[in-house]
């Protein structure tokens, strides 16, 4: 029998998400971005996605510019202030209805990062539009080890018709590669924590990293070739599947060629998540934990997280708030529901602020990650009760390395387009694009 | 009956019965309607959003345009069309009619229009199928798809092939999974070159396996094993590239069970694996229907009714030709496995929702005695009464009418059933209860509520929706705000009398709210009360078609009585989409009605709609692709 000494069982076809038990490392600075000798550190991006609109007047801030009062919603991030661009009057006309009917949820989600008008159909058929975080991973992603990262506090699905004859892609998904194909989030932070860290580290033999790799392409190249020989006898829609498939494995591919270079330390005193929390709070901040460890150590530069899915009926006991979320959103003006609302609206602010607390507690030369990124907090719907899809609520944080400027409250023109405001963010990401989704132009006046 | 009646009836309940739509003419009733309303834009020579509805002179007008016409229908429903700034717009009664005449008129066409078994994207295993297929060919059980992204689903499924999508994320997983799955399947030998061979191995190899037989020995593992991961014949080129692969591990001084190790990976992340193709000659060409080769077929009623891959019993029937001959009997055995209790669980988790229980969380305050243990057990009686009418081959009415349940103690106690001890769950009667069918079951009771209280619009859009299969047009766009209420007192159902006052709401809310009504006897996770808000609770009420009942019991009757057929088509076009892995479209209707007419015949029985789905057009055939 030939047995092999070379190949020790445990990393013998040992790939991407194997569990791991890391040593800690001295944090390291994003490698990339001083290996190329510039001494600026990488802008990242990332949306934070709110549901069921929040009570418009406890939202809206009072002043403009940087005289502005905070609201009692937005309260919980007062001591991120500087850091702070509130929006007022941006829009997705897309989200609403035109002629589609109802679905405003479902709509509002699909259309927040695409600015498209999401085809109403429960399956056949999904189309919205590439979304703002894809348009930039297509361009920059290929400079970190994954091109961008999605985020969910809903690992779990309701079953049944999602919105109205809308298929729940819509509704439980923020990322869209293609028109047609939603780029599934992860809701376990271990699972993320495991996706960050499992290829491979420094005490793994390179020689057996090195073969490793190469069986992992080899299997590659076989499936490739199988997929090939699928491509003719395909109908319209199959072929489609078949492309997802192999946009799949080449970008495996990419990343296992890359590899190499990629492998990342854990900053030093970091807790590995052991699961996902029952509770909320707990899983949102560990959710928002994971995002920032992946900027901290350059592992990605795009994230979007849907903190939870717009529809989402959760209910928030230990605020005292009786009833799910969305039911109560439709509050017929009853003040005990406007009052439980803002008590939820305010929840998730105080659950942004943990991530910007966090983002601003991790150094990178003299300012801190937070200076470095741009993240923006928001939904689609503005009035949750009416469904309004103007005057939405949109927070934008972080100085993206100096290219706008925060600690101000920035008045729109009545239906801007949210899109316009990606625009500009896709430039400052080196990612510019003339439009996206109903784009009419850059917005004016960031910087 | 006279138009004039019809009228009246429409003034009442705006809703017309088959009996009188017959009787409506498109030229003398219809038209007019349109010309009013709707000619000014779209007529005379107007053709805006490049629609023109004067070309329409005949019903047989209508029916070759029957795109069109679902939509005008939808937004003439939905009072999107004409918009809101027009002058003339057609009354509640004229949108009614017109309406319900569309609906009659285009199902009167779908029936008779030429047979079309349509087109199933192919489907990529879910989760669940994914898991099953594992274990059944594998010999591991460890799930490894719990860590994989959630499958978005459609049409109230989560294994529709158009929306089950494939992603970078997902690729990462399933070759993670791969290669988790082929350590776990296949030992390799120790330091002493013992093995201990799993049940996996067993199945292919007799150990020791002498090394001159190695070769031999692998390339009869590779052309089986492909056989059943692929569920179809392989080819000897197939074979060959995946021997080369084994062979290129052992060539550098691996071991021979790694070899096997790399094989297994390799084909577990093929799109061979992953996805059920259905190759065609002509994929392309709408018109080239073709019945599925029996391959296919055994993959089809496999994953219909097991979530997994065809048994050796079935692909040897496939391979011999036999199985399209052997169906009732190969579909008796499958439903008697306990592999169908996946379907089991799969099908009522998603059809009668019951997956939502696992995220719902009762107001623990007001709820104290609500814990997972009762969660589970609420699941579990519901899959069991279906499991009972599917393995019994009962009338599938019993699922709605069934005066006996499944309960342990903890669920008796919940009832306020006596003697009832121990946690096994066992068959008791429900007469003199006021309990029977699954509407009254706490799992479906607790999940069309709202964490602190019952929420009769969502028990009556349950029913019409997954019950009857009649939902309501959703909520108009522009719901008017109601007055800010003081503190309401009295009963819920005192409350929404209030709410329906209002006519925008009304129309729809007289549909749902009564069913709703109905089961306030029982609160929010279940149980049996008689007050509300400390106020007597009144279950009595009417529905919008008329029939009037004084509380749940009465309204099951009439739901298992009266309006039987609506519930068994609901459950057919739900079955049926669960099988196909996509939305019925208007040629279904020819399939679904066959479907029902064996049923008929003899008392609804459950493998009577099982075998009916199989042996229906759109699942024993397919054809191409139309283009975009």
């Amino acid at each position: 029998m030939i047995r092999s000494t070379h190949i020790p069982r445990r990393t013998f076809l040992r790939g991407l998400g194997t569990a791991l038990a890391l040593p800690a490392f001295e944090a390291m600075l994003p490698a990339r971005a001083l290996a190329a000798g510039n001494a600026k550190f990488p802008t990242r991006m990332a949306f934070v996605y709110i549901p069921n609109g929040v009570i418009p007047d406890k939202w809206h801030v009072k002043g403009k510019g940087s005289d502005f009062q905070f609201s009692h919603i937005l309260e919980p991030l007062k001591a991120h202030r500087d850091d702070l661009l509130v929006f007022s009057g941006l829009a997705h006309t897309k989200a609403r209805s035109n002629g589609d009917g109802a679905g405003d949820h479902a709509r509002a989600n699909a259309t927040f990062l695409t600015g498209r008008q999401a085809r109403k159909t429960a399956g056949a058929d999904i189309r919205v539009g590439v979304s703002v975080d894809q348009l930039a991973a297509q361009k920059i992603g290929g400079q970190t080890r994954l091109p961008s990262l999605e985020l969910s506090s809903d690992g779990r699905r309701m079953s049944g018709n999602c919105d109205s004859g809308y298929s729940c892609a819509y509704q439980f998904n923020l990322a869209w590669k293609s028109e047609s194909t939603p780029l599934p989030p992860e809701s376990d932070p271990s699972l993320v924590f495991e996706r960050l860290f499992s290829n491979g580290n420094n005490r793994e033999k390179n020689e057996n990293r090195i073969r490793r790799e190469r069986y992992k392409k080899s299997i590659l190249d076989f499936v490739l070739e199988d997929a090939k020989a699928l491509e003719k006898k395909l109908g319209y829609t199959d072929q489609r599947k078949l492309e997802e498939y192999l946009t799949s494995v080449r970008e495996l591919e990419k990343r296992v060629t890359a590899s190499g270079a990629s492998a990342v330390d854990l900053p030093k005193g970091f807790k590995v998540p052991a699961g996902k929390p029952r509770d909320f709070g707990a899983h949102v901040r560990m959710m928002a934990d994971m995002m920032a460890l992946a900027f901290q150590t350059d592992s990605t530069r795009v994230a979007t997280y849907l903190l939870a899915h717009d529809g989402d009926n959760r209910s928030y006991p230990h605020l005292g708030v009786k009833g799910g979320h969305h039911s109560l959103s439709h509050h017929r003006n009853n003040s005990r529901n406007i009052s439980d609302l803002t008590k939820i609206n305010r929840y998730h602010c105080e659950l942004f602020a943990h991530l910007l607390d966090r983002l601003k507690s991790i150094k990178e030369g003299d300012e801190t990650l937070l200076d470095h990124s741009m993240i923006v907090y928001g939904g689609a719907i503005g009035d949750g009760n009416r469904h309004t899809h103007h005057d939405l609520p949109v927070v934008l944080a972080g100085k993206a390395n100096g290219a706008i400027k925060t600690g101000r409250h920035a008045i729109c023109p009545r239906e801007t387009p949210m899109a316009n405001l990606f625009l500009n963010m896709l430039d400052i990401m080196g990612a510019p694009t003339q439009r996206m989704g109903d784009s009419t132009g850059r917005l004016k006046g960031l910087l | 009956m006279k138009f004039a009646t019809i009228i009246l009836s429409l003034l009442s309940a705006a809703c017309v019965s088959a009996a009188d739509l017959v009787k409506v003419s498109f030229e003398k009733d219809i038209l007019p309607i349109l010309e009013e309303n709707c000619f000014s834009c779209h007529g005379d020579g107007e053709a805006k959003g490049d629609l023109s509805l004067d070309e329409f002179k005949t019903a047989s007008d209508v029916h070759r345009g029957y795109k069109i016409w679902e939509k005008v229908r939808k937004l003439v429903l939905a009072n999107e069309m004409p918009p809101e700034n027009k002058k003339k717009r057609p009354n509640a009664r004229q949108r009614a009619l017109l309406a319900d005449w569309t609906r009659h008129t285009l199902d009167t066409f779908y029936r008779t229009a030429p047979a079309d078994p349509g087109r199933v994207t192919v489907r990529r295993l879910n989760r669940t199928e994914y898991n099953n297929t594992i274990r059944d060919l594998m010999r591991v059980d460890f799930m490894p798809a719990k860590d994989f992204p959630a499958d978005d689903s459609g049409y109230g499924f989560d294994n529709i092939g158009d929306v089950l999508t494939m992603s970078p994320l997902l690729m990462e997983k399933y070759f993670a999974a791969a290669e988790k799955i082929a350590a776990k399947a296949v030992a390799i030998p120790d330091a002493d070159g013992r093995i201990a061979a799993t049940p996996f191995q067993k199945i292919y190899f007799r150990y020791p396996v002498p090394p001159k037989l190695r070769r031999n020995a692998a390339e009869a593992f590779v052309r089986t094993f492909l056989t059943r991961a692929y569920r179809r014949p392989v080819r000897p080129e197939e074979v060959r590239r995946l021997m080369i692969l084994a062979k290129q591990v052992v060539d550098e001084g691996a071991s021979f069970e790694q070899g096997i190790r790399m094989a297994v990976a390799a084909t577990l992340v093929s799109p061979h694996f992953l996805f059920r193709w259905e190759l065609d000659g002509a994929p392309k060409n709408p018109k080239a229907i073709r019945s599925l080769n029996e391959h296919e077929l055994a993959s089809r009623i496999s994953f219909f009714i097991w979530n997994s891959m065809p048994d050796d019993a079935l692909l040897e029937l496939a391979k011999r030709g036999q199985l399209r001959k052997n169906l009732p009997t190969q579909i008796r055995r499958m439903l008697r496995d306990p592999k169908a209790q996946s379907f089991v669980t799969n099908f009522t988790g998603q059809w009668l929702q019951l997956r939502n229980l696992e995220m719902l969380q009762p107001d623990k305050r007001l709820f104290s005695a609500f814990n997972n243990a009762v969660r589970s057990d609420m699941r579990r009686e519901t899959e069991m009464l279906f499991a009972h009418v599917m393995r019994d081959n009962r009338s599938v009415v019993d699922l709605l009418d069934a005066n006996y349940s499944f309960v342990n103690d903890r669920l008796a106690n919940w009832y306020g059933l006596k003697n009832v001890k121990g946690g096994q769950f066992r068959r008791v009667s429900l007469a003199g209860t006021p309990r029977g069918g699954v509407l009254t079951h706490a799992s479906v009771l607790t999940l069309t509520s709202d964490p602190n209280r019952t929420s009769p619009v969502k028990r009556g859009n349950f029913v019409l929706e997954n019950i009857l299969g009649t939902p309501p047009p959703p909520p108009p766009d522009n719901v008017p705000d109601l007055e800010p209420s003081a503190e309401l007192k009295g009963t819920l159902r005192q409350q929404m009398v209030k709410h329906r006052e209002n006519p925008v709401c009304a129309s729809c809310h007289q549909k749902m709210d009564p069913i709703g009504f109905a089961f306030e006897n029982f609160d929010a996770v279940g149980r049996w009360r008689t007050l509300d808000n400390g106020a007597p609770i009144d279950a009595a009420s009417q529905l919008d078609t008329g029939e009037k009942f004084r509380d749940a019991t009465g309204l099951r009757k009439i739901l298992a009585v009266r309006k039987r057929d609506l519930f068994v088509r609901c459950l057919t076009e739900k079955m049926l989409t669960f099988a196909l892995g996509r939305g019925l479209k208007f040629y279904d209707k020819r399939a679904v009605d066959g479907i029902m007419k064996q049923m008929g015949r003899d008392g609804f029985k459950f493998e009577t709609l099982v075998t009916g789905i199989v042996k229906s057009l759109p699942f024993d055939m397919k054809r191409g692709e139309e283009g975009k």
